[in-house]
C-alpha cells in the first residue's frame, strides 16, 4: 500500500490551480494487534491494517472535504473533484467564511522512538504477557473474581500532511495499551475494578507495568469495593486524587479552552481572555511535547508543530487551543491543536496532555481543615456542557473525609459542578503530581488519545450524586 | 425466502455480487488454511455530512469506505483480521492472518459452531434509494432551514447543528452456508441552539433520524429545540432530598436500554451484569414490560440476521416487572444448554462475541405523560441525563443534564447542577407509571416513566 508523497503534492497543486485559497491532503497508514484474555483464556486475537487518505479545500470561503480507503491517484483526484464541488455548492450559504492562519510552512519528519517495536515481537509473546497479567490477578483473589479481562493493543501509525502553503510533514507513532477489568462478587454484591496504561511506547510499556500496578491493583479494588458503602448525597468539600484531578481539568476547563467552541459562542470562557477565571492556586497546562505521554505528538493533523501551552496561569486565562482556522478567526498563533482520528475525519481542536500544575501543599495539609468531605480517586468518565459550564466526573471509588482524615471507603460516584464556580473554589493544590490518566477523548464523533493528571486538588464544594442521606 | 440466501441487486462500485464473492473467497481461503469454521464480511459505504457552527454553514464532507474482515476458528479458538481494501488479495490475506491468530488463541470449550442457515425473511424498509441519493446540497438546505427555524424563535440564538446521510452494502458469508447481503441507509439531523442572556444560558440538544426519507421529519426540529432551550434560561439549583422523579422519553430510553443491555447473556454468564442470577425474579414494578424487537420494519436497530449470522427474534426481556428472557447469541445459547439451562438463540450476537439489544420497545401504560406529571406534587423532571446504571453494580449516579423542578403538577423552574443517586432495582421497582403516549424513533418506543423515592442532590435550599 504505497503512495508517493509527490501524488499528494500534485493534488494540492491541482487544487490551487482550481482556485482553492487553501488545500491540504493527508494519507494515514496504520496497523495493529489486539489480544483479549478472559477468564483464563486468550479468547480474542486479532490483527488489522488500514490505509486511507483525504483532501480538504477552502474555495471562496467555503470548505469541502472528501476521503477514501485504499487511495490511489485516481481515487484521490475523485476526492479533489468532490471537495471542490462541495465548496462551490456551499459558498453561497456560508455566513462566517472559512479562513486559515498564515504561518510558515512546516517541513519535517517525526519518527517513532520506542525501545521495543511491537511489530518485532511475536504474537505468542504478546499473548503470553497478557495472560500473565490476568493469571496474577486470579492467583491473588481466586474465586472472589467472577470475571477477569486483560486486553492488550499495539498500533503503528504514519500520517503524511501536505498543504498548499508548502507544509509537508510526516508523523509516525507507535502506541501500546494494556488494560485490566476485574469483577468481584460476594453474595448479591458485584463490584468492578479497572486499570490501564497507554503511552507512545513500544512493548517496553509492559516491562514498566508490573501486574501489581495493573491487574492485581484492579482486582484489589474490585474486592475492596465489595465492602465499601454507598456515597452520600449532597454538597461537600471534595479532594481529587491525581487520577481524577486530570478528568476535572479536562472536562471543566480543557474543553472550554478549545477555540472552535469559543468562536461559536459555546464556551463559558468566551470573552474572558486575560481575565481571572480561577483561584490563584490554578495553573493549567496543555503540553503535547511530553516524551512518551499518551497525548503527545510532534505535528498536528494540519502539519503545525505541537507546543506546550499554558492555558491558565495563577487563575488568569492566558490562551486557547487552536486550529489554523480558529487562530485566524481569533487573531492567535496556531500551536498545533488540530487533530483528526484518521483520514476520514476533519481536523478539529483537541487537547493533548492536560493538567493542573503542582502547588505547595501536601495531601495531609489539603485534608486537614475538612470536617466532613469526600475524597475521590480513579476518574472513569466525564462530560461537560461547555456553553453553560456544567460538568460531571465519575470516580471509581472514594473515601469519606472526617476530621481531616480518610475514613469509610465509598463505591463509585459522580460529582457535578459549574465550571467557573468550581475553579474559583479550588483552594488547595498539592506538590505531589502524577500524569497518570491516559485515555481517549471523544468529540464530534472522533476519538483522540490524550493524557491527564495533576496534583491532589481541593474544591470547597461540589454536588455529590450519592445515595445516602448526608 | 429460501434459507440463508438472498439474491443481491447490483449496486455501487463493486456491486453486491462482487462483494459476496469476496466474502465467500475469504471464507474458503480460511477453511483451506485450516480453519474449522470461518466467516467474512465485505462491504462498502458512503456518507455525506454537513455541519453548522455559530449558525453558519461550516464544513461539508463526502467519505467512501471499503473493507473486509474475517473470523477464523481453529480447534475452538478464534482469530480476527480486518483490512480496508476490497480485492481478492485482501480477502486471502485477511483469511491468512485470521487463521494465524486463531492458531495462537486458546480453545474455548464452550464454542460449538457458527450459525447454520435458517429460513428468514428480510426486514423491509432498511434501505431507501432517496436517502442514498441525499447529497451535500440537499443536506445543506435541510439543515440551514432548521437553523433558521431556531433563530426565528429568538435571533440571539447561536446554533450548532449537523446532518448526515449514509448508505452501506455488505455481504456476509460463513463456512456453514449462511449467505446474506445487507443494504442499509441512514439519515440524521441534530440541532443545538444556545441563547446567552447576560450570564444566563439556555440551551438544548435534539435530533431526528431514520432509515427512510418518509420516516424522517426534521422540519420544525430547530424551532421546538430552540423553544425548549429558551425554557432553560433562569436555571436554579435543586434542593437535596428524596423526590418523585419523572424521566422524559430520552432519559427513560437511556435507562431501559441499559436494562436491556444488562440482559445480554454474555455479561450474565460471565458474572459482570447486575442482572446475573436474576432470571425469573421480579426486578421492576408490574408497570414495566420491555421488549427487544430487531425485526421492526425500517427500525433503526433492525436486521434479519445478527452480526453472527443468526436469525433475529423478538424477545420479551421484562414482563410486568419480571425478568423473563435474556438476549442470546448462538454462542451464549449453546453455553447455557451445556450447563443444563433452558435457552434459545435470540439472534443478538456480534462477530466479536458480544450480545446487545436492538430496538427497545417498552409497553405503554394508561396515562398520558401530561397526566403523569400533573399528579406530582413535588418532584424532578429529567429531559435528558446519564440515567444509566453501572453495568456491573447497578448503581446510578447521574447528572440531570436538562431537567425541571415539578411543583404542584407543573414545571416550576429549570434545573442546573443537579444529580440523582439510586440503585437500579430500587428505581425500577419504584416505577408507578409508564405513559400511554411516547416519542418514537423508527423501531424505538420512548415513553415517559415515573418513580418515587429517588435521592436528589443539589445546592438549592
Amino acid at each position: 500500500m504505497k503512495l508517493d508523497i509527490s501524488v499528494l503534492e500534485s493534488l494540492v497543486e491541482r487544487a490551487r490551480r482550481r482556485s482553492a485559497a487553501f488545500a491540504d491532503t493527508r494519507a494515514v497508514w496504520s496497523e495493529g494487534t489486539g489480544i483479549q484474555c478472559q477468564d483464563g483464556r486468550a479468547d480474542k486475537v486479532g490483527r488489522g491494517s488500514s490505509f486511507s487518505a483525504c483532501v480538504r479545500v477552502l474555495l471562496d470561503g467555503a470548505w469541502g472535504f472528501a476521503s477514501t480507503d485504499a487511495p490511489d491517484r485516481r481515487r484521490l483526484e475523485g476526492c479533489l473533484d468532490s471537495a471542490i464541488e462541495q465548496a462551490r455548492a456551499s459558498r453561497g450559504r456560508v455566513r462566517e467564511t472559512g479562513v486559515v492562519a498564515e504561518i510558515p510552512p512546516a517541513r519535517g519528519e517525526s519518527l517513532a522512538s520506542v525501545e521495543i517495536d511491537p511489530r518485532g515481537v511475536s504474537l505468542e509473546e504478546k499473548l503470553r504477557r497478557a495472560a500473565a497479567y490476568e493469571k496474577a490477578a486470579r492467583d491473588r483473589h481466586g474465586q472472589t473474581l467472577v470475571n477477569t479481562i486483560v486486553s492488550y493493543n499495539d498500533s503503528w501509525r504514519r500520517e503524511v500532511v501536505v498543504n498548499s502553503r508548502g507544509t509537508r510533514v510526516v508523523t509516525e507513532q507507535i502506541r501500546s495499551h494494556i488494560s485490566a477489568m476485574m469483577v468481584a462478587r460476594s453474595a448479591e454484591t458485584r463490584q468492578s475494578g479497572r486499570e490501564h496504561r497507554a503511552a507512545l511506547a513500544g512493548f517496553e510499556l509492559l516491562d514498566r507495568t508490573p501486574p501489581e500496578e495493573l491487574s492485581i491493583r484492579a482486582a484489589d479494588r474490585a474486592v475492596a469495593l465489595l465492602s465499601a458503602r454507598r456515597a452520600p448525597a449532597g454538597v461537600f468539600p471534595v479532594v481529587f486524587h491525581p487520577t481524577i484531578a486530570g478528568l476535572l481539568t479536562h472536562e471543566a476547563v480543557g474543553h472550554n479552552a478549545e477555540a472552535d467552541l469559543v468562536f461559536s459562542g459555546m464556551s463559558i470562557l468566551e470573552g474572558r481572555l486575560g481575565s481571572r477565571v480561577a483561584s490563584e492556586h490554578v495553573t493549567i497546562v496543555d503540553d503535547a511535547t511530553i516524551p512518551g505521554a499518551n497525548g503527545s505528538y510532534a505535528y498536528d493533523s494540519e502539519g503545525t508543530p505541537s507546543a506546550r501551552r499554558v492555558l491558565v496561569e495563577k487563575g488568569v486565562l492566558k490562551k486557547f487551543l487552536h486550529s489554523l482556522e480558529t487562530a485566524a478567526r481569533l487573531g492567535a498563533t496556531p500551536e498545533g491543536s488540530a487533530r483528526a482520528d484518521g483520514a476520514h475525519s476533519l481536523p478539529i481542536v483537541r487537547m493533548s496532555n492536560t493538567f493542573i500544575a503542582p502547588g505547595e501543599s501536601s495531601l495531609e495539609e489539603l485534608l486537614a481543615p475538612i470536617g466532613t468531605g469526600v475524597f475521590l480517586s480513579g476518574g472513569q468518565w466525564g462530560y461537560v456542557f461547555c456553553e453553560r459550564g456544567q460538568f460531571v466526573c465519575n470516580a471509581a471509588e472514594g473515601w469519606m473525609i472526617r476530621n481531616g482524615k480518610l475514613a469509610e471507603h465509598l463505591r463509585d460516584v459522580s460529582v457535578s459542578g459549574m465550571t467557573l464556580k468550581a475553579l474559583e473554589d479550588i483552594d488547595g493544590v498539592s506538590r505531589e503530581f502524577e500524569l497518570s490518566m491516559p485515555g481517549t477523548c471523544g468529540k464530534s464523533g472522533q476519538g483522540a488519545p490524550i493524557a491527564a493528571g495533576g496534583p491532589y486538588v481541593r474544591v470547597k464544594e461540589l454536588v455529590v450524586g450519592g445515595q445516602e442521606k448526608s | 425466502m429460501s434459507p440463508g440466501r438472498r439474491k443481491g441487486t447490483r449496486r455501487g462500485a463493486g456491486g453486491s455480487g462482487d462483494i459476496a464473492k469476496l466474502a465467500e473467497l475469504a471464507v474458503e481461503a480460511a477453511v483451506s488454511m485450516g480453519a474449522d469454521f470461518a466467516d467474512a464480511e465485505a462491504g462498502e459505504s458512503r456518507s455525506r455530512s454537513v455541519s453548522v457552527e455559530k449558525s453558519s454553514l461550516h464544513a461539508t464532507s463526502d467519505r467512501s469506505h471499503v473493507g473486509i474482515s474475517v473470523r477464523a476458528v481453529v480447534k475452538g479458538a478464534t482469530g480476527f483480521s480486518g483490512e480496508n481494501r476490497l480485492d481478492r488479495e485482501a480477502a486471502v490475506e485477511c483469511a491468512r492472518r485470521a487463521v494465524e491468530a486463531a492458531r495462537l488463541a486458546q480453545s474455548d470449550p464452550d464454542f460449538v459452531r457458527l450459525p447454520a442457515p435458517e429460513a428468514f425473511e428480510e426486514v423491509p424498509g432498511l434501505s431507501d434509494p432517496a436517502v442514498r441519493e441525499l447529497g451535500v446540497p440537499a443536506l445543506v438546505e435541510m439543515l440551514l432551514a432548521e437553523v433558521e427555524s431556531a433563530r426565528a424563535v429568538d435571533s440571539r440564538f447561536s446554533v450548532q447543528a449537523g446532518a448526515t446521510s449514509s448508505w452501506g452494502l455488505s455481504a456476509f458469508a460463513n463456512s456453514c452456508g449462511v449467505r446474506h447481503v445487507r443494504e442499509g441507509t441512514y439519515v440524521s439531523c441534530h440541532v443545538f441552539p444556545t441563547l446567552k442572556d447576560g450570564s444566563d444560558v439556555g440551551s438544548y440538544w435534539d435530533f431526528d433520524s431514520a432509515r427512510r426519507l418518509e420516516d424522517f421529519s426534521p422540519a420544525g426540529l430547530g424551532r421546538t429545540t430552540a423553544e425548549t432551550a429558551k425554557s432553560f434560561l433562569g436555571a436554579r439549583d435543586a434542593p437535596t432530598g428524596v423526590f418523585t422523579v419523572v424521566l422524559g422519553p430520552l432519559a427513560a430510553h437511556g435507562l431501559l436500554t441499559a436494562v436491556a443491555a444488562a440482559a445480554g447473556a454474555e455479561g450474565i454468564q460471565r458474572g459482570r451484569s447486575f442482572l446475573a442470577g436474576r432470571l425469573g425474579e421480579r426486578i421492576a414494578s408490574e408497570h414495566l414490560t420491555i421488549v427487544d424487537d430487531g425485526l421492526v420494519p425500517a427500525g433503526l436497530g433492525s436486521g434479519a440476521l445478527d452480526g453472527d449470522g443468526s436469525v433475529r427474534r423478538r424477545v420479551t426481556v421484562v414482563e410486568k416487572g419480571v425478568f423473563r428472557e435474556m438476549l442470546h447469541s448462538l454462542y451464549t445459547a449453546e453455553k447455557a444448554r451445556r450447563r443444563g439451562e433452558p435457552a434459545r438463540n435470540t439472534g443478538h450476537g456480534s462477530r466479536g462475541g458480544g450480545v446487545s439489544p436492538t430496538n427497545v420497545r417498552p409497553a405503554l401504560g394508561a396515562k398520558t405523560a401530561a397526566e403523569i406529571i400533573s399528579e406530582v406534587g413535588d418532584g424532578i423532571y429529567v429531559n435528558s441525563g446519564g440515567v444509566s446504571p453501572n453495568p456491573v453494580t447497578g448503581e446510578i449516579s447521574a447528572s440531570v443534564d436538562f431537567g425541571f423542578r415539578i411543583e404542584r403538577g407543573r414545571f416550576a423552574w429549570p434545573l442546573r447542577n443537579t444529580m440523582l443517586g439510586v440503585n437500579v432495582f430500587e428505581l425500577l421497582k419504584a416505577v408507578d407509571a409508564v405513559s400511554s403516549d411516547c416519542r418514537e424513533e423508527p423501531g424505538i418506543v420512548m415513553p415517559t416513566i415515573r418513580a418515587g423515592g429517588v435521592r436528589v442532590s443539589g445546592r438549592g435550599g
